[in-house]
């Protein structure tokens, strides 16, 4: 996309694995097959002649855009994995995301209340993790998913040891 | 009555109050208990009572022979309830010493908990109706967990509840018990009256609220209806309405009647109530963000609406509890807001503070340094435009939002916990972001709306800068230790005195211009 992005220039973003997308995509996959599968049932059970009420173009039209925006989440897919970045600074860790929908976030080191890591099923299976920081403010919605499972140790140890040495009150 | 066991072994910090454990009034249970007691009797005395008032006999024929065990089972639960209280009263202790308040509750289940002091938020003394009857009070003591109070010591007597939260906050601030005299008990800290809000001015802000809006168009739309259907029976059907308004109202009166606000070295005081009166104290720094609010109808008197987050009091909003405790001025003019705005931000960091603010609350466009939506975007806002702003002080991010309910939020610079900046897809067409401050959860929410895209980034910059720099000026949780420590070339106070604290008072004007400020805090403001 042409468009300007909206973080601070100057920024050396760390991008998160690749692999990431495999776990976007499965989760995708279980969104949207059953729901498009979900909304197909009318269809063919009206093509079978077993219902009469929906009209035969609503009980096409409804999965079919169900189908239409599933696939241009799937494509979009890849570009929003490589959107997710984030960068340490030597007072705060930065996290972007996003590429409709842009958000940058700043979470001065210290601030931090806690560091969380949580892996899923097939985050383990590839050998990922998400991280997830917390402030004092609820607002502080600020995760890393897909990075690599050394990373996330590593970025882990860093924090918590960043935010000791710069530990604030509220 | 006094339990005064393990006094002799906190040796570390003696005084009277210090390390001795305490229980609480013995009238308490019974006056938080008092509906299962009245309950209890309601159950059991009713039929006879109403026998006596029919003029029958105390116990009825069918009943006589059953009456003892009756009367025996209703002792017996009655038994059973003041045994349990009398058990919550005895097991229910609290301490304070060497920089903790610790309570410990509950006989069969036992609780012990320690807060430490100078993580104290707030610190509440409330006294329900019954309460103050019997001269006592409850102390609510409040840290940084957005939920119920960290420790709640209910009911202890008035005078005891004062001596304690002096105490409290004395510790809390950091001025230690004198060696010399340890029995003297702590003085509460003096504190002047800064204002207060007339009953006539209380009623007139509930007159004239949104809610009365409502009230009318409600009553105009159901006459209208009576008179379009002729039928007025379903007049019926708005009294449960009118009763629930009723009761809002009077919540509302009875929560802001006669509030007083008093600054004291220990931070503000806020007093209101009419029936269950509350005294709250805000330390010095314990709030996390502000703001000031007019409904459009207020504009009339110019009246303003004051509202804070504090990390204890938590997100409760709405009417109740929470929504009074997080009121900082139910209804003031332009003044009263002026005056609170001195005593939360002692120093603007702008020469001009008063401008500044006033702009902040009704100006438009640039007046005041504010620097607006550009006008671009004005389509994104087509009334609010000229309004929504901001301008950072020295101290402070001033957030200016509404063209009909206006408001004003700001935001120390040391109380900012991360940001974000936020860019939709119709945004970026027009070239503007909007700034998001995550505090803590209250009923301000600031955020920076449809600023220009570069200068919402570089504000983002300068933000992150800003905070740090005022996060390193503050050092220390204990508010007078960090007075003590920002002014290292004066004199250090003594330490076993409360320094000065008439001093800090007669140099808190309202937005009184303050020095320049000293050269430790004109840190790195541009990085």
């Amino acid at each position: 996309m042409p468009t300007k992005a909206i973080d601070p220039p100057g920024i050396t973003w760390l991008r998160v694995s690749p692999k990431y997308v495999t776990v976007r995509l499965v989760e995708w996959a279980i969104g949207n097959v059953i729901a498009v599968a979900v909304l197909s049932l009318p269809l063919i059970l009206v093509l079978q002649g077993w219902w009469t009420w929906p009209p035969l173009w609503l009980a096409v039209t409804v999965p079919s855009l169900m189908l239409i925006l599933a696939v241009w989440r799937l494509v979009l897919i890849p570009r929003q994995v490589r959107a997710i970045g984030y960068a340490e600074r030597d007072d705060d860790l930065l996290i972007r995301g996003g590429i409709f929908f842009q958000r940058v976030m700043v979470v001065p080191y210290g601030r931090m209340q806690y560091v969380d890591i949580g892996v899923g099923p097939l985050e383990r299976w590839l050998g990922l993790c998400t991280l997830k920081l917390h402030t004092a403010s609820a607002g502080t919605n600020a995760q890393i998913p897909g990075l690599p499972e050394s990373e996330g140790a590593r970025l882990r140890e860093q924090l918590s040891a960043r935010g000791e040495a710069r530990l604030a009150g509220l | 009555m006094k339990a005064a066991g393990d006094a002799g072994a906190a040796g570390v910090s003696p005084g009277n109050a210090d390390g001795e454990w305490l229980r609480v009034h013995p009238a308490s249970p019974f006056v938080r208990g008092w509906i299962a007691i009245a309950a209890i009797g309601y159950f059991f005395g009713r039929d006879i009572f109403e026998r006596l008032i029919q003029g029958g006999p105390l116990i009825d024929d069918r009943m006589a022979g059953r009456a003892p065990w009756l009367l025996a089972a209703g002792g017996v639960i009655l038994m059973l309830a003041i045994f349990g209280f009398i058990m919550t009263w005895y097991f229910t202790r609290y301490q304070v010493a060497e920089g903790y308040v610790r309570v410990k509750t509950g006989f069969l289940f036992r609780q012990q908990r320690q807060a430490r002091l100078d993580r104290v938020q707030a610190i509440d003394i409330v006294q329900p109706l019954l309460a103050r009857i019997f001269g006592l009070a409850e102390l609510r003591f409040e840290v940084a967990d957005a939920g119920e109070s960290a420790v709640r010591l209910a009911f202890l007597r008035m005078d005891d509840a004062r001596q304690l939260r002096a105490t409290i906050l004395a510790r809390a601030a950091g001025v230690q018990a004198d060696p010399e005299s340890p029995d003297a008990a702590v003085q509460e800290a003096p504190e002047q009256a800064v204002l207060s809000v007339p009953p006539s001015r209380l009623v007139g802000s509930l007159l004239l609220s949104e809610q009365s809006v409502f009230v009318l168009l409600g009553a105009v739309g159901s006459v209208l209806l009576s008179v379009l259907t002729g039928n007025g029976g379903f007049f019926l059907y708005l009294i449960p309405a009118a009763l629930g308004l009723a009761a809002a109202y009077w919540s509302s009166f009875n929560k802001g009647y006669n509030f007083t606000a008093a600054i004291s070295p220990d931070g503000i005081r806020l007093r209101y109530g009419l029936l269950d009166t509350q005294a709250q104290t805000l330390p010095p720094g314990r709030i996390q963000a502000l703001r000031v609010f007019q409904p459009p109808i207020w504009r009339i008197f110019g009246w303003y609406r004051m509202q804070v987050n504090v990390a204890g009091y938590g997100a409760v909003g709405g009417n109740g509890e929470g929504g009074s405790r997080t009121t900082l001025l139910p209804v003031g003019t332009l003044a009263d807001v002026m005056t609170m705005l001195s005593l939360v931000l002692p120093d603007p960091g702008t020469p001009d503070a008063a401008r500044v603010f006033t702009m902040g609350i009704n100006g438009s466009n640039n007046d005041g340094g504010f620097v607006t939506t550009p006008a671009r975007a004005r389509l994104l806002a087509p009334l609010a435009w000229r309004r929504n702003g901001y301008v950072a002080t020295e101290t402070a991010l001033l957030l200016r939002s509404g063209r009909w309910w206006r408001q004003l939020v700001v935001v120390p610079h040391q109380r900012t916990q991360s940001m974000a900046l936020h860019q939709g897809p119709i945004a970026r067409r027009f070239g503007v972001a909007d700034l998001v401050l995550h505090t803590t959860s209250g009923p301000v929410v600031p955020r920076l709306i449809q600023a220009d895209a570069d200068e919402a980034r570089a504000l983002f910059q300068e933000q992150a800068a800003r905070a740090r720099a005022a996060r390193k000026r503050q050092t220390s949780e204990q508010w007078l230790a960090q007075v003590a420590a920002e002014t290292p070339a004066a004199e250090p106070p003594a330490p076993n005195e409360f320094p000065a604290p008439n001093e800090p008072l007669a140099s808190r004007g309202p937005l009184a211009p303050r020095e320049p400020l000293a050269p430790s805090q004109d840190g790195p403001q541009n990085g």
